[in-house]
């Protein structure tokens, strides 16, 4: 049904690897800095 | 070519889904900058009180009417729209469809009178024994009733496309649609049982008692695959309509954006006790598995965002965009679809930062119940699916009419203010909850409050009023558009994504149904049952209802 | 139909690899915390009638409040209730720095939460349910802990405290 275009072939998504790179940053210093929170506060048994 | 056309009568009933929808929109988001500026020390509800009571009511009305009525009204309307524009027939019967419709509604208004008149304020998770008037319970059956009558149409649907179409590939739009119809149908039995079982009964008085444990253990069972089911349609419009919309992208990858979809239903609703981490009578194990299975279900939320990307990208370059970043500029971001969209995605990746937090076992004892939580869905439900629904809109509204939109330029500004307005709002909620602040509390009238939260709390008003501002704007674009002299100059075209790949190197596995509905059911009985029969068998009602607001 | 393999592109396969290894990381953080650190979520406790448990003499909660166990171990028994005026018996419990206390909590009417600030007591107290974990004090200092859970008109003002003297 979709017919090919040639550029299709060659499009590399880089730009989408950058975005995603900011984006596993950002989620793994958040989710760092709430996990350290849990672990500063001690255990709980 | 031209497209598929609806007709006059099809669209007119998805247009009456939009209409109920903005409606509760309107009223609801009123009380949302409410509850903003009390926490910001300007509290409008004394004046209030001839209509709303108290603050807890105004939250009522809120979470009610966004995030259940504007949500399920919405996503039926779009989900049928997707099925009988994807499937280029009519609903194999109408009838049945305007019915499912007509029993929302009724129960919509069944459900608002007594919130109204301060006889249901038990917020929008209504936890027992709160009792709230028989008519709220009533009215919320008659919702996922009516909703499940709409699902049967669009089932009965498609089983009369395959036959009439045996070997074709379905259309992603329709796939997708029917996969959310079908999650909903699963998921919603838990509230279905809770409220038939329990509520409703107790609420007429003809049980004394209930279950608090298990009435939650029912709700959550829905609950968290609900999100799913107001996420699903958003994501359906990310892969397969906004690329189009931003430059003619196509679908990066249709055979990765079908596989998320199954496992979507097959994750969605077996991991609702990471809802309930903190419940008492849930042992640790069965919460612990649940965590697991809540990891697995971020795993196609990581695939769809790496398509939808890199679906826009392509746009972005086709529009001539270069570098690592510099495309996103060349994206429709004067099309206030698009804008509104695009806006949503990118807080739309914050919320599900938070939300992995909030899946992440005993971290949660760090977030669980506190200002994190709203900040959190405000990013999910109240930006990436309602600034989407909203984006939608823009597009089928003057579709559905043949109106053309009213102002483009503050459509745009209304998706920018409302990004703008919940970047302050969220961020200072999430921090707030970080600080130990609590959700569904008066900030404003709370005696434990520390100073260090209150420039927070300030903050969290001026998302509100911002936020208050763009919802004026959405409803001022929406009603001007429907009172719009000015026809569109031809239909308006429906934006749909080519697919990348010949759609033959999308696995014939992938459109067939039984083994993953299957499946899905099996894990549900493995990861629920044990737990779920041992609290059944272990019942105590011993909970009597109590008006206490 | 055709039966051709399923086309994944490189990037998006490695972006998808990437990903699981991600989750399997945060899943095992999550694991050393609960199993190695003692960091736990609530484990179902014993049940109670709600509607006898602050009467009943039988009941801890009839008497609620702080028991020494052993010294610098404590157990706190405290009933939420919002009927009549939203709030937690005992209101107030002291103990020394240093002290370990386990908190059992629930409620006489309605859901309530209960969070102790600055510590990983978080959790809901549910009718008929009994919530339980420990928090060591080791800093002096007073520790609020308010409710998490709409609970009716009061919800806001239902609060409490420990105070840990040095």
């Amino acid at each position: 049904m979709a017919k090919k275009d040639k550029e299709d072939d060659e499009f590399r998504p880089t730009g989408t690897i950058a975005i995603l790179a900011i984006f596993v940053i950002t989620l793994i210093a958040i989710w760092t800095t709430i996990y350290m929170i849990l672990v500063g506060r001690g255990g709980t048994l | 070519m031209k497209q598929y056309q609806l007709s006059t009568g099809e669209k007119k009933f998805i247009g009456s889904h939009l209409l109920v929808a903005i409606l509760a929109l309107a009223v609801g988001s009123l009380f949302g900058p409410l509850q903003a500026f009390e926490h910001a020390g300007w509290d409008f509800y004394p004046y209030l009180k001839p209509f709303i009571k108290s603050y807890y009511q105004g939250l009522t009305v809120h979470g009610v009417l966004n995030a259940l009525v504007w949500t399920t009204f919405f996503i039926m309307g779009f989900l049928t729209f997707n099925v009988m524009f994807g499937l280029k027939r009519p609903l194999k019967n109408m009838t049945l469809n305007k019915v499912g419709f007509w029993l929302m509604v009724v129960g919509v208004v069944a459900a608002a009178i007594p919130i109204l008149a301060n006889q249901a304020t038990v917020l929008f998770t209504f936890y027992p024994p709160l009792k709230a008037n028989w008519a709220f319970y009533l009215g919320l059956t008659l919702v996922v009733v009516g909703s499940w009558v709409e699902g049967w149409g669009l089932f009965m649907t498609y089983i009369a496309w395959r036959k009439e179409n045996p070997n074709e590939r379905t259309p992603f739009i329709a796939f997708a649609s029917i996969i959310t119809a079908l999650l909903w149908q699963i998921c919603t039995l838990g509230i279905a049982t809770e409220i038939l079982t329990m509520l409703l009964p107790w609420s007429l008085g003809l049980i004394e008692n209930v279950d608090p444990q298990l009435a939650r253990t029912y709700f959550w069972f829905t609950g968290h695959p609900l999100v799913y089911f107001w996420l699903l349609p958003a994501y359906i419009s990310w892969y397969a309509m906004l690329p189009e919309q931003a430059g003619k992208g196509k679908m990066f990858s249709d055979s990765l954006a079908r596989l998320s979809f199954w496992i979507f239903l097959v994750l969605s609703t077996p991991l609702g006790f990471h809802h309930q981490y903190v419940d008492p009578g849930i042992p640790p194990a069965w919460k612990f598995l649940h965590s697991m299975l809540t990891f697995g279900v971020f795993f196609p939320s990581m695939m769809t965002a790496f398509t939808v990307v890199a679906s826009l990208e392509h746009a972005g370059r086709k529009n001539g965009g270069k570098g690592a970043l510099a495309w996103i500029g060349k994206l429709n971001w004067s099309d206030p679809s698009v804008a509104a969209q695009l806006l949503a995605g990118i807080l739309f990746f914050f919320g599900g930062i938070g939300g992995l937090a909030n899946a992440s076992y005993n971290v949660n004892l760090v977030l669980h119940n506190t200002a994190f939580i709203p900040g959190h869905f405000h990013l999910t439900v109240a930006t990436g699916v309602t600034l989407s629904f909203m984006g939608i809109s823009y597009w089928l509204l003057p579709y559905l009419t043949g109106k053309k939109l009213w102002n483009p330029k503050v459509a745009v500004a209304q998706a920018w203010t409302w990004f703008v307005g919940m970047i302050i709002f969220s961020n200072s909620m999430h921090v707030l909850g970080l600080l130990g602040a609590p959700r569904r509390v008066p900030l404003g009238l709370a005696p434990y409050v520390p100073a260090e939260w209150n420039s927070r709390l300030f903050q969290v008003g001026v998302g509100g009023a911002i936020l208050f501002l763009s919802g004026a704007l959405y409803l001022t674009v929406m009603l001007m558009t429907a009172l719009n002299k000015e026809k569109v100059a031809e239909e308006v075209t429906v934006p749909i994504a080519e697919s990348m790949q010949d759609l033959s190197h999308t696995p014939e596995w992938l459109d067939r149904w039984a083994p993953w509905v299957y499946g899905t059911l099996a894990l549900i009985v493995i990861v629920y049952g044990p737990q779920l029969f041992d609290m059944i068998k272990n019942i105590a009602l011993t909970s009597p209802g109590f008006r206490v607001w | 139909m055709s039966t051709k393999q399923m086309h994944i592109d490189p990037y998006e396969r490695n972006w998808m690899i990437f990903s699981a290894i991600l989750l399997v990381l945060f899943a095992t953080a999550v694991s050393v915390a609960a199993f190695g650190m003692g960091i736990q979520v609530p484990a179902p406790e014993t049940r109670v009638d709600p509607r006898t448990v602050a009467v009943d003499p039988n009941s801890p909660w009839s008497n609620p409040g702080l028991r020494e166990i052993e010294p610098g171990k404590y157990d706190a028994y405290i009933l939420a209730h919002a009927i009549p005026n939203w709030e937690y018996l005992p209101k107030e419990i002291t103990v020394p720095a240093g002290s370990s206390v386990s908190f059992y909590v629930t409620s006489g009417d309605v859901q309530h939460g209960f969070k102790i600030q600055d510590t990983n007591a978080n959790f809901m107290v549910i009718p008929g349910q009994v919530s339980k974990l420990t928090v060591k004090f080791d800093e002096p200092g007073t520790y609020n802990f308010i409710c998490t859970e709409y609970c009716g008109s009061g919800h806001a003002i239902m609060y409490g405290a420990v105070i840990v003297t040095p």
